[in-house]
């Protein structure tokens, strides 16, 4: 049993599960409902308007409603104190319909309540939201022990100590029928779930089974319940509408409790007689299936467990129990020490049940929901029903891999607990609480996935806890001795080491070490060294979660969660009031979490945040960016897209990765209140300038920031004095002059104004001021300008006028504006003021200012990334394109010369007879062992260890296996043995000449080899490499060696030799052809095809090579024109690529053209047309030459060229051999040659002796097989 | 070393057998250790710094009072530090093997071992080593009997060293030589021994090398080209680093001529230069004969 929240209270007698929220209602014996929130473990609400025990309480299935039923005192009867009866409730609820008021006469079932007062039984229906009861219906004439929504129609039924069952309609509050039959106390009914049925439970010793069908017929308007009111009485005993169906009997005692099975035609119940009864029941009957013993006192409650194959039951012998459905077996028991319970309800759509007794409620669940997963790579590896399964989470796809042992049924909560991965020997350790801790290993089958139904026998073991530490290794916890038990896969101990701390549970923590987890800290252990790396004192840790990289690691415990880094060094702590669930690493190094109700996420600086509200518990088990891949409680994987946006904005914040900050400002609607907030206490108030639209705001950030123009902007928008204010505060601290002055002028501010111009020198406004004032009617104002501008004239007539005459003389004398004085002495009379004596006075006047206007100088501040980069948003940045210009062959060349000819047949001379490989010739042979003959017997051992010891002979290296089994002239050569090497490919190719294959002898051999320092300072060993490893070769069998030569290199090759011969650069064509050829006798290939595609590539290259070696020999006899036609000719016969014979015949054709030997270049012409060049440039000048030509059709001068006579060309001569003339061939490229070549050697692959006899191409193993 | 608390020398030994030679000499400060563990630890040390090419450092630093086994690692720096002491070396080296007060100290027939491997005289290594006795001495036997081309000897000795500990260090990298000499599905293991080491420790340029030269042997070159140049980056004088390139690239098709140059110029008596060198005459002698 796992608890969630318990209370203390008074006897609890009914509970109801709201369906939606996390609430739970509580009635308690003495009158009080609670209504309690079991998540936060608060209590949300009281209800005590009942004054006895309420039994029955309900939820109603979508409305903010519930229902109780309870009593309410009205009347007391003689010796009966039991309660308080000053709550007493005299009037009956003007709401209310009072049915029946009569005096009940049964007796009494409960001891406590031998004295009966004199009560009304109500039901009460009640708004939550509004607090308030709606309806108050006096309806039993006693004590009402359950009420129960209809889960459709306006329904209540209730079940009382009246002997009878009543159903309700709570809106017109009428009852509309009363089911009688029962002859003692109706103890509990309920609503089918689905159908039109009731099922109560009595004294009476049965269980009744009520067809309500031909109710809902009778309601179908509310308005037919009202004129059927007179029926009612009629109805009242006896009534049609609700007939027995079933009478269950077999009970010895009185029914406490019965129940439909959710979805199946069942009934059980708990009687007095300590038994649990299961019925079936069908159309026409229903019978008793079994019973269940146990109890050792009366069943109070009994009900089917709605997701799992389960009874629960519980009992006055304070016990509740569980029960397997379909094998009628106890699983469990639950005991309490003193309380009895009363009541269970379950959760209509969780896996939680309540359960009453004397002092409380307990809200628990009887299995873990949390699905059993481990993480790698790409996949999710996790346990669902009784199956393996894997989820891919880039292809989303969910494969079930393999069974595993199902739980033994005989208890509860046995499923898998964890379940660990170790990718490179797809081996699953799963760990359930079975036998009290134990795990098991699986091989995953590599081909099998999704097949089979049978059970692997999987390797098993008992453990706390298992995990795998290494590739091969899993620890196993062995709590009794607080060791850990290195394991291999066979599950033998390799390895046992105690543990530093009394640990429960063990977790990963980096390959070859362990976190341990105790009750109140983690340590991480080393398996190896044995030494603890790291230590934290935590709240008890439940789950651990590693980031990527496995250098910061998530502890979850129930309310908190703490981030360390790999060595458990502390950085943050969050708490949660609310239950933390899960979590995982996203690629930015936040932390997202799930607690029971919310996706929220954890910056590495320990701010977090709410991402998401959840309406049922996840697990978080990866996060691909903003997607979050969740398992649920039912083992579905979910991706949950999220808005990342806020917690990667604060990310950027906290990492000063402002160009992101930047761009996700310009791009998203990031607004909010908390937003700003944020940023402005994280001080970053330029920042939060930019998300807020209200002026007033963007006013105090852009003060805070010190930004005064946007400050100015939103003052203007304001226009509030204060604002202005504050503006010129800023500015003046700033020393933005302007600012400060329009801030002034704003506020009409002119003593400030005034003195401002003074300290900036600004006379003229001073003056301008001065008028103002004047105008204004404000003298002291006035005086003051005059004043500061040292305008004595100004002052004087001032003083004048205001009538400080005295004044007035006084200063007009002071500064000896005498005939203002003389004026003034006469108008003041006799009252002329007396100078003081001996004082100069001279004028104040005002200095003149350095910089006069303009702000003050202030240093440069380089602006901020925010600045400016957020005004203009984004321009994007024009790209250049230049356009590459193409090199155009045929233009650049000069040609001249033409002859005419066909193609020669070419013929291959590649031998297809087989390679004779004589033994006597290889001289490997020699290289055979010299067996050192008795090694070590002549020393005389000092110690005793080498007379013991006789030393191994040494084994054949691995280049002397390949030279055995090899007649391949590129395996001798990587295997150093150059002279066989040379010796095949002299048989086989005919070659000669061996310089220009120097380097790749030396690479061939160079390449055949790795190598590897093993023990420090010993000399390193040199492994040999092997040719197309596979993952299933078997080891000790020695492949072939190696080549750093392969086919598809000499492919790259040829076409970076074509380019090269079409932009014209010959020699360098010439020189990637030539090494083609040189490099095709050590290219070995694996098939048939292959081989010939080798020998094609003799041909093609070779044609190439005879063809530039032609052409460049034209370019250096500029003086002889006739022999530079010649070679242009023999060129065009080359079988050459396509684009490269039309440029070849173009060039030709020119030269001959230029040569005045028309009719030659009118044969290059229209071979040209017959080609359909496609450049219309080349056509062109083709039929250009055709019609000069044909005006004119003879050559000038005599060429070596027939073209209608079939010829190949000497490739040593350059001349034409026509068919029928002797010839000899080069034994490797198979150039043809006039016979006098015979013995030298070939010009074109300069390898091979021309006439040379060869037994031909060997570039394949199987050509030798 | 097996069983019992932690070895204090763990750490240093690691660094060692990783080839993590600088870390090994910077972390040798290690407080608490008996007198054995002291020489264990010098020599360690001493070892590192002949790894890493300052041979007279150690020769300067070990006076003749020092303890026999450091004495041994001075003669073997004393051995490779200059060619010319070959032969006085050998002669002391077999000596002291001759003495039975000193002649059985495992570091001094490590030493032995190492000195007639670099001799080739494989048997006269043997005669030192065989009777084991230390894991380094295991190994050693390990790589000899991989230099004679015996694997199934090197195999017993290795399940000798998986009995004594199949986690230790250097159990796995025998485990790893092992699994490349002999080929097959075996070098992708051989990858993961090395794989493990990379995740578990600081990578070295010997667990890089000891990664590409797998990778190679599957015909990943490209993979083993970035981790090789990975490795080139910690250390750009490392001979096998610059070895292996040289053969990476020519299977990749790429110039791996600097390379060569750069590994003569700095270690004119690697393995693969001598390879070059004899490939070159045995080419000579070669077109001669068949000319």
């Amino acid at each position: 049993m796992l608890t969630k929240f318990e209370t203390k209270s008074n006897r609890v007698k009914g509970l109801s599960f709201h369906s939606k929220r996390p609430w739970i209602l509580a009635s308690l014996h003495s009158g009080v409902i609670q209504l309690w929130d079991y998540r936060m473990g608060t209590l949300i609400d009281r209800f005590d308007e009942h004054d006895g025990p309420v039994r029955g309480v309900h939820f109603h299935k979508s409305q903010p409603l519930f229902v109780s039923g309870g009593i309410e005192f009205s009347g007391v009867t003689s010796e009966t104190s039991v309660y308080n009866l000053l709550s007493y409730d005299l009037a009956v609820d003007s709401m209310g319909i009072d049915l029946i008021v009569e005096e009940h006469t049964l007796p009494s079932y409960e001891d406590s309540k031998a004295c009966k007062i004199r009560d009304d039984y109500k039901i009460k229906v009640w708004n939550y939201k509004l607090h308030r009861c709606l309806v108050t219906i006096l309806v039993h004439l006693d004590y009402i022990r359950t009420v129960q929504f209809h889960h459709e129609y306006p329904w209540i039924v209730s079940a009382s100590d009246d002997q009878t069952i009543r159903v309700w309609n709570w809106q017109s509050r009428t009852c509309i029928s009363v089911l009688t039959g029962h002859n003692h106390y109706v103890m509990c009914a309920s609503f089918h779930p689905k159908e039109d049925l009731v099922v109560s439970a009595s004294l009476d010793q049965t269980v009744r089974v009520w067809d309500i069908g031909a109710l809902r017929k009778k309601t179908v308007s509310p308005a037919d319940d009202i004129l059927r009111l007179s029926q009612m009485n009629s109805d009242f005993f006896g009534g049609v509408d609700a007939v027995v169906k079933y009478v269950l009997e077999g009970h010895d005692r009185g029914v406490n409790w019965a129940s439909f099975h959710p979805t199946l035609p069942l009934i059980v119940s708990g009687a007095d007689d300590r038994q649990v009864k299961i019925w079936r029941m069908n159309d026409t009957k229903a019978w008793e299936v079994d019973t269940l013993r146990g109890h050792m006192n009366n069943v109070s409650c009994v009900l089917f467990h709605a997701r799992q194959d389960i009874i629960v039951s519980n009992s006055e012998d304070k016990s509740i129990r569980v029960w397997d459905a379909t094998k009628r077996t106890g699983l469990q028991t639950f005991r309490r020490e003193h309380d009895r319970f009363w009541i269970l309800s379950a959760h209509p759509e969780m896996s939680l049940l309540a359960a009453g007794h004397d002092s409380g409620m307990i809200v628990f669940k009887l299995e873990r929901e949390r699905p059993a997963f481990c993480v790698s790579a790409d996949s999710l590896f996790y346990v669902k029903d009784r199956f393996l399964r894997v989820y891919e989470y880039s292809t989303q796809k969910d494969t079930q891999l393999i069974p595993i042992r199902r739980p033994g049924s005989n208890s509860l909560n046995q499923g898998p607990r964890t379940v660990s991965f170790s990718p490179t020997e797809n081996a699953v350790l799963v760990c359930s609480d079975i036998d009290g801790g134990s795990y098991e290993i699986y091989v995953i089958p590599k081909d099998s996935y999704g097949r089979g139904d049978t059970v692997q026998e999987a390797k098993r073991g008992i453990g706390g806890s298992a995990v795998f530490v290494a590739r091969n290794r899993f620890a196993v916890l062995e709590k009794s001795t607080n060791q850990v038990l290195v394991k291999n896969l066979k599950n033998e101990i390799v390895k046992k080491s105690i543990l530093p701390i009394a640990t429960d549970a063990i977790f990963y923590a980096g390959t070859g070490n362990l976190l341990c987890r105790a009750e109140d800290r983690v340590v991480i252990f080393d398996l190896q060294q044995r030494i603890v790396l790291g230590d934290l004192l935590t709240s008890f840790v439940r789950y651990i979660v590693w980031s990527q990289d496995m250098e910061s690691v998530a502890l979850l415990s129930k309310h908190s969660i703490i981030i360390a880094d790999k060595k458990l060094v502390h950085r943050c702590t969050l708490h949660e009031t609310i239950r933390v669930k899960s979590g995982a690493w996203d690629d930015n190094g936040v932390f997202i979490y799930t607690t029971l109700t919310h996706i929220k996420y954890c910056l590495p600086n320990g701010d977090n945040g709410i991402i998401k509200t959840l309406e049922v518990p996840v697990y978080i088990t990866k996060i691909y960016g903003n997607t979050i891949f969740c398992l649920d409680r039912d083992g579905k994987n979910r991706p949950i897209i999220i808005d990342s946006t806020e917690y990667v904005f604060k990310l950027s914040l906290l990492r000063k990765r402002y160009d992101q900050v930047m761009s996700m400002i310009r791009n998203s609607e990031l607004c909010g209140q908390a937003m700003i907030a944020y940023l402005q206490q994280k001080g970053f108030p330029q920042v939060a300038l930019y998300f807020v639209k209200d002026e007033r705001t963007r006013f105090n950030l852009a003060l805070e920031s010190g930004n005064i123009e946007k400050a100015l902007e939103s003052a203007k928008k304001i226009d509030e004095k204060d604002h202005w204010y504050r503006l010129g505060v800023e500015a003046l601290r700033q020393g933005n002059v302007g600012i400060v002055e329009y801030a002034y002028q704003r506020t009409k501010n002119f003593e400030r104004l005034s003195f401002h111009y003074l300290i900036t020198g600004n006379v003229d406004k001073l003056s301008k001021m001065m008028k103002i004032a004047e105008v204004k009617n404000d003298v002291m104002g006035q005086f003051h300008d005059a004043l500061y501008l040292g305008d004595v004239q100004e002052r004087v007539k001032i003083l004048e006028n205001a009538g400080h005459l005295p004044l007035a003389y006084i200063t007009a004398s002071v500064h000896g504006l005498h005939d203002i004085a003389n004026r003034l002495a006469v108008e003041l009379g006799d009252n002329v003021p007396s100078l003081p004596e001996g004082k100069r006075a001279s004028l104040l006047m005002p200095p003149s200012p350095v910089l006069c206007a303009g702000d003050w100088p202030l240093l440069m501040v380089g602006k901020g990334i925010f600045e400016g980069g957020l005004d203009n948003t984004g321009r994007s940045a024009e790209e250049d394109y230049e356009e590459a210009a193409d090199a155009d062959w045929g233009e650049a060349l000069d040609i001249g010369e033409v002859e005419n000819m066909q193609n020669g047949d070419i013929s291959m001379v590649l031998g297809e007879e087989d390679v004779h490989v004589e033994t006597e010739e290889g001289g490997w042979d020699l290289e055979d062992l010299d067996l050192p003959p008795d090694a070590d017997t002549p020393k005389t051992a000092p110690n005793a260890r080498s007379s013991v010891f006789i030393a191994p002979n040494p084994g054949m290296p691995v280049r002397q296996i390949w030279v055995q089994k090899s007649s391949l002239a590129a395996e001798h050569a990587a295997a150093g043995n150059y002279d066989t090497a040379m010796r095949l490919l002299n048989r086989q190719l005919g070659i000669k000449n061996f310089s220009p294959l120097r380097p790749l002898f030396m690479d061939l051999h160079m390449g055949s080899h790795t190598y590897l320092r093993a023990s420090p300072l010993a000399p390193v060993i040199s492994v040999a490499v092997e040719r197309g490893w596979s993952e299933s070769a078997s080891p000790n069998v020695r492949g072939p060696p190696a080549l750093v030569f392969n086919f598809s290199q000499l492919e790259e090759k040829l076409s970076s030799g074509y380019k090269s011969t079409t932009s014209g650069k010959f020699s360098e064509a010439l020189r990637h052809f030539v090494v083609i050829l040189q490099t095709i006798p050590f290219i070995v290939v694996e098939t048939r095809r292959e081989v010939d595609e080798v020998k094609e590539l003799i041909i093609i290259v070779k044609e190439y090579v005879l063809g530039l070696q032609m052409e460049l020999k034209r370019k250096e006899l500029t003086d002889n024109p006739v022999r530079q036609q010649e070679l242009a000719a023999y060129f065009t016969h080359c079988k050459l690529q396509l684009p490269h014979r039309r440029l070849a015949l173009l060039n030709a054709m020119s030269i001959c053209f230029k040569a005045q030997n028309l009719s030659t270049a009118a044969h290059f012409a229209r071979e040209l047309l017959e080609t359909n060049p496609t450049a219309e440039t080349q056509a062109k000048k083709a039929r250009q030459v055709l019609q000069a030509a044909e005006r004119n059709m003879r050559d000038v001068t005599p060429l070596n060229y027939d073209f209608r006579n079939p010829f190949v060309i000497c490739g040593s001569t350059y001349t034409p051999i026509y068919r029928g003339q002797r010839d000899v061939t080069c034994p490797y490229c198979s150039t043809h040659f006039v016979p006098s070549q015979q013995g030298e050697l070939c010009m074109v692959c300069d390898l091979a002796e021309v006439g040379a006899d060869a037994s031909g191409l060997l570039c394949s193993p199987l050509q030798i097989r | 070393m097996a069983a019992g608390g932690p070895d204090p020398l763990f750490g240093l030994r690691n660094s060692f057998y990783l080839g993590a030679y600088q870390a090994a000499i910077n972390n040798s400060d290690i407080p608490n250790l008996s007198a054995d563990d002291a020489v264990e630890r010098d020599s360690i040390v001493y070892r590192s710094y002949i790894a890493l090419g300052s041979y007279q450092l150690v020769i300067n630093e070990i006076d003749s009072s020092a303890a026999t086994p450091l004495q041994a690692v001075k003669l073997l720096a004393l051995y490779l530090s200059n060619p010319a002491n070959k032969e006085m070396t050998i002669s002391s080296l077999q000596e002291w093997l001759g003495d039975p007060a000193i002649g059985n100290n495992p570091i001094l027939r490590l030493i032995a071992g190492i000195i007639f491997m670099h001799e080739q005289d494989y048997n006269e290594a043997l005669k030192h080593t065989n009777a084991g006795g230390t894991m380094d001495l295991h190994a050693l036997n390990v790589q000899i009997f991989l230099k004679m081309h015996r694997s199934d000897y090197a195999e017993k000795q290795l399940r000798i060293m998986q009995q004594i500990d199949e986690d230790h260090t250097l159990t796995q990298l025998a485990n790893a030589w092992l699994n490349l000499a002999v080929g097959g599905s075996k070098i992708q293991e051989a990858y993961l021994i090395f794989q493990d080491f990379s995740e578990k420790y600081q990578m070295t340029s010997l667990i890089l090398n000891g990664k590409a030269v797998c990778c190679m042997h599957m015909g990943t070159f490209d993979e083993a080209e970035s981790l090789l140049l990975e490795a080139l980056n910690k250390d750009a004088k490392d001979p096998e680093t610059l070895a292996n390139l040289v053969v990476c690239s020519l299977h990749l098709g790429k110039p791996s001529s600097r390379y060569l140059s750069q590994l003569t110029l700095s270690h004119p008596d690697h393995i693969l230069v001598k390879r070059a060198k004899t490939a070159e005459e045995s080419f000579d002698r070669a077109v001669q004969t068949n000319a």
